[in-house]
């Protein structure tokens, strides 16, 4: 009787289409066509939400007005990564959120152009509360990773 | 004894083949908001929330996330059962039952338009050591278990072809459903099948929708359901086992007991003549046959003879799928859910162009699972008792 | 409202493969152990509630479909539950709600998960936010936390020597406990010098990816007396959600900060009302909290409302937290040292109930009244709390 253990090879290959919906659309749109951030304010809280959404889950009421965001803002929280995960890009890379003047919710983006060779270092020239800058890539393609935050 | 709980307002998406406009959390806002609004209250007047759906249909590793926000889980106690949609409420029903909270909202979901082959995704579901390598999926077990009960008992392919025809005809007095043309017995008998015995026409669609219910304890239902509510009178749900080799395919064995078990509760004992209208979950026409026998309206493999006496049409003694069922609208693991939406807009007469004349008791069933593994069975009543 | 009670427990020892039994064979392990001295056999047991965080991490969708035989529930009423991390403690309420309904009086809650056999699990993890905001943003359960340590670093002066020594206290403590996956003690020196994952948080402040299962056994009052003579009453549950946005945790608007866990102390707040528990930091003698990182232990224990927030980096500091301390933190070694995410915040349950009813062996804590264990699922959004007591309350 044979009953060597055995182990199963096995892959989710899985592919979607997912529809957006019009907020995060124009907000796509403006950047790829105008290299512009566009925030959505929410009537009943008034805070302005990046990124946009049509409505706010706090208040639960649909956000109305459009909000253009300045080019600049403030470190609120921010990870050093140096492990590589499958899938996701190789390291040393700097994550953080950022609150851009304009909007009152902080949003995710990479930091570019920070020395990570030594984490230290790096530690010593990136603090919450920093100002960055946003920059745009060249050719954009209506992505989040159109554009990042560079230290000013 | 439980609290007594009712439903008190539904809402639901226009089911279509793909909800472009919006996105999975847009439409799930406007249909929360819309059963807020039934029931003329805001999100404040929700205690907890129940939702479903399939995080493989919905392209997220815990779809529940980002959808939190859009149910109006914000700050709120938030569970998730996505089992399927109907274990949903009978989830938001024992957590209502037990006192702990007043209201509840019940929302499942599922956009079939987003992932590029649904067919793959159900493969998923088979377990790697035995099954999914043969290319398991949902239509292949309906298959199996659908051949097995026709050639049992010796079902002619017009009952499951009849099935259809009705089911569409009612889907078109629907507004909301997302097949809205009837279909000529003819059309039906001549699809090519895609798993025999199972027709192209008798599978349904894969539709986008959202399906919200608001329940409550009996303490508010005046207050959120001033003209009537459809009260939970009784409920049951149960499983077999994943094997199917291991299970008599003829028959709807987990669906039995979970209608037994919901006739025990509401103090049912001749379900026939008892109940007033039917919403079924056929995730085939072969399926809705085979239900009436699990829900004990005709002895096994009889289901044919209600069908020749049209006893389950509109008109009928007994109407079943009045809304057009799964085969005019498949919001997939949505599907369960809305058949309790639509046996309580009966009772609640508030199924405008397909309501049932005088519909004061109705049931839902719904299935989950390949080969409906898993069934849950709902008794509502236009009565608490 | 009914009382319900905890009369048994199972757990499998965490490890990272079980490369000698199949998923469903897991199930079964982790439910025949908690029978073990309990006066029930699983044709008492009348509905089954399965506890399953993301399918993917498995490799299985709706894998409780295939775990029937395994959990005893054919012919029985069955769900599953998943509330991502906090999926075990939602699960365990969902059992309670079974009961405390009157619709059922004996209820088993159960599951298991194979992280260790994703591949990589944050890969997966990744994926569970939204598809076009964030997830092309290498998200992850990791980084989401280390966004939450360097805010609490700023907001209150933790250091990585801080996070340091709650590697040190839950290493400690799983030595004694032997269904732990890391075992091994570890020093301040050792855990400052392991590699960088996401700073701050380093190899040594990480759970392990572990593979293992977990079962709860409840009944209603009428039916513990005849089971058991040591049951865990559940006198306290609660559960609440956060926002989805962690940058909406942030900011001036902020209503709670990403660096707290304020949601996680909504919900053992409402555990706490429950109970009718006013004095936390003297009436709770142990505490199981949901916590994957260091750093994640401190604004734990600050939800659990023993101190004001901060105040707990100097206590752990003095050994306030430690085993043979004041408040015991995690003397199962926690999440740290153990983590089958499907079922993991249902071990916390099941730890606390093993202090209450004086079965913990090595790590018990003497004189455990009252325990609390919570749960943290989503990003730091979905929080569950269960107080459970040597009396019925």
């Amino acid at each position: 009787m044979n009953s060597e253990l055995r182990t199963m090879q096995a892959h989710w290959d899985l592919h979607y289409e997912h529809s957006i919906g019009p907020t995060a659309s124009r907000f796509f749109n403006e950047i790829e066509a105008n290299k512009k951030i566009m925030g959505k304010k929410c009537p009943s809280c008034d805070r302005v939400l990046l990124p946009p959404r049509s409505f706010c889950d706090r208040c639960y009421v649909e956000t109305t007005d459009w909000v253009e965001i300045g080019g600049q803002g403030v470190i609120e929280a921010f990870t050093l990564v140096y492990q590589a995960f499958k899938g996701l890009p190789d390291p040393p890379y700097a994550l953080a959120y950022v609150l851009l003047d304009g909007a009152d919710t902080a949003m995710a983006g990479f930091i570019r152009g920070l020395d990570l060779s030594d984490h230290r270092q790096a530690l010593s020239k990136i603090n919450i509360g920093r100002r960055v800058k946003v920059a745009f890539a060249e050719e954009r393609k209506g992505s989040v990773l159109d554009f990042w935050f560079e230290l000013l | 004894m439980p609290r007594k709980v009712a439903i008190t307002a539904v809402a639901q998406t226009p089911y279509s083949a793909a909800h472009q406009e919006l996105s999975l959390e847009e439409l799930i806002f406007q249909t929360v908001n819309a059963v807020l609004a039934k029931a003329g209250v805001g999100i404040a007047a929700v205690d907890s929330i129940v939702i479903s759906s399939s995080d493989q249909v919905d392209g997220r590793a815990i779809s529940i996330m980002v959808t939190s926000g859009p149910v109006g889980a914000y700050g709120k106690d938030l569970l998730n059962a996505p089992s399927s949609g109907e274990h949903a409420l009978a989830l938001a029903y024992l957590r209502v039952a037990s006192g702990m909270f007043d209201t509840s909202l019940v929302v499942g979901w599922n956009k079939c338009s987003e992932p590029d082959d649904m067919s793959n995704v159900q493969n998923l579901t088979a377990d790697y050591i035995y099954h999914r390598d043969l290319g398991f999926n949902d239509t292949l077990a309906l298959a199996l278990q659908a051949g097995t009960y026709m050639t049992r008992y010796d079902v002619p392919e017009e009952a499951a072809a009849w099935v259809v025809a009705k089911n569409r005809k009612n889907g078109a007095r629907n507004p909301l459903a997302h097949l809205r043309q009837p279909v000529r017995l003819e059309e039906v008998k001549e699809a090519p099948y895609v798993a025999w015995p199972l027709r192209r026409s008798f599978l349904p669609p894969d539709s986008d929708g959202v399906c919200a219910l608001l329940i409550a304890s009996e303490d508010k239902v005046p207050q959120l359901a001033p003209q009537g509510a459809a009260w939970i009178r009784g409920l049951g749900w149960a499983t077999d086992t994943h094997w199917l080799g291991d299970r008599a395919l003829d028959s709807m064995n987990s669906l039995a007991l979970a209608a037994r078990n919901a006739y025990r509760s509401a103090g049912l004992r001749r379900p026939f003549e008892e109940l007033d209208v039917i919403e079924i979950h056929e995730p085939s026409a072969y399926h809705e046959l085979m239900t009436y026998e699990a829900l004990g309206l005709c002895d096994p493999g009889q289901a044919r003879r209600l069908v020749e006496k049209e006893e389950t049409a509109l008109g009928g003694k007994l109407p079943v799928n009045p809304s057009g069922g799964a085969l005019s609208a498949n919001p997939y693991f949505a599907t369960g859910l809305v058949r309790a939406a639509e046996a309580a807009l009966q009772v609640m007469g508030q199924a405008g162009d397909h309501q049932v004349p005088g519909a004061g008791l109705s049931l839902a069933s719904a299935v989950c699972g390949f080969a409906g593994q898993g069934g849950s069975v709902f008794i509502l009543s236009n009565r608490p008792e | 409202m009914r009382r319900v009670a905890i009369v048994g427990v199972g757990q499998t020892k965490y490890q990272s493969r079980r490369d000698d039994c199949s998923y469903d064979e897991l199930v079964f392990e982790a439910v025949n152990r908690a029978f073990e001295g309990v006066d029930l056999t699983i044709k008492d047991v009348q509905a089954m509630v399965f506890s399953l965080a993301p399918d993917s991490l498995s490799g299985l969708s709706n894998a409780e479909r295939c775990c029937v035989g395994a959990i005893g529930a054919q012919d029985k009423p069955f769900m599953r539950v998943n509330t991502g991390g906090s999926t075990g403690i939602s699960a365990v309420q969902v059992g309670f709600y079974h009961v405390a309904s009157g619709a059922f009086d004996v209820v088993l809650v159960a599951g298991a998960d194979r992280v260790g056999e994703s591949g990589d699990a944050q890969t997966i993890l990744n994926k569970m936010w939204d598809p076009y905001y964030e997830r092309p943003l290498p998200l992850n359960a990791i980084n989401m936390l280390a966004l939450s340590a360097v805010r609490y670093m700023h907001k209150y002066g933790m250091t990585e020597e801080h996070m340091a020594l709650v590697t040190v206290k839950d290493r400690r403590n799983a030595a004694k406990n032997p269904y732990a996956h890391i075992r091994k003690p570890a020093t301040v020196e050792e855990v400052m010098a392991s590699r960088v994952i996401s700073w701050p948080i380093k190899l040594f402040d990480a759970c392990p990816q572990s593979s293992g299962g977990c079962a709860i056994i409840l009944c209603s009052e009428e039916w513990v007396r005849k089971v058991t003579a040591r049951p865990a009453w559940i006198q306290g549950v609660g559960h609440h959600s956060e926002t989805y946005f962690m940058g909406d945790r942030m900011g001036p608007k902020r209503i709670n900060d990403h660096a707290d866990a304020e949601a996680k102390g909504q919900a053992i707040r409402k555990a706490y009302r429950m109970a009718g528990i006013e004095d936390p930091r003297r009436e709770i003698q142990v505490a199981e909290l949901y916590a994957p990182f260091s750093n994640t232990e401190y604004h734990a224990i600050d939800a659990a409302g023993f101190f004001p927030k901060g105040e707990s980096l100097k206590l752990m500091e003095k050994g306030f937290f430690n085993l043979d301390g004041e408040i015991p933190i995690n003397p199962s070694g926690g999440v740290l040292c153990s983590n089958p995410i499907a079922v993991t915040a249902m071990v916390r349950v099941g730890e606390a109930a093993l202090q209450v009813m004086g079965s913990a062996g090595e790590r018990q804590v003497p004189g455990a009244r009252k325990a609390l264990a919570t749960g943290n699922g989503g990003d730091h959004q979905f929080f569950g709390a269960v107080i459970v007591g040597s009396e019925k309350n």
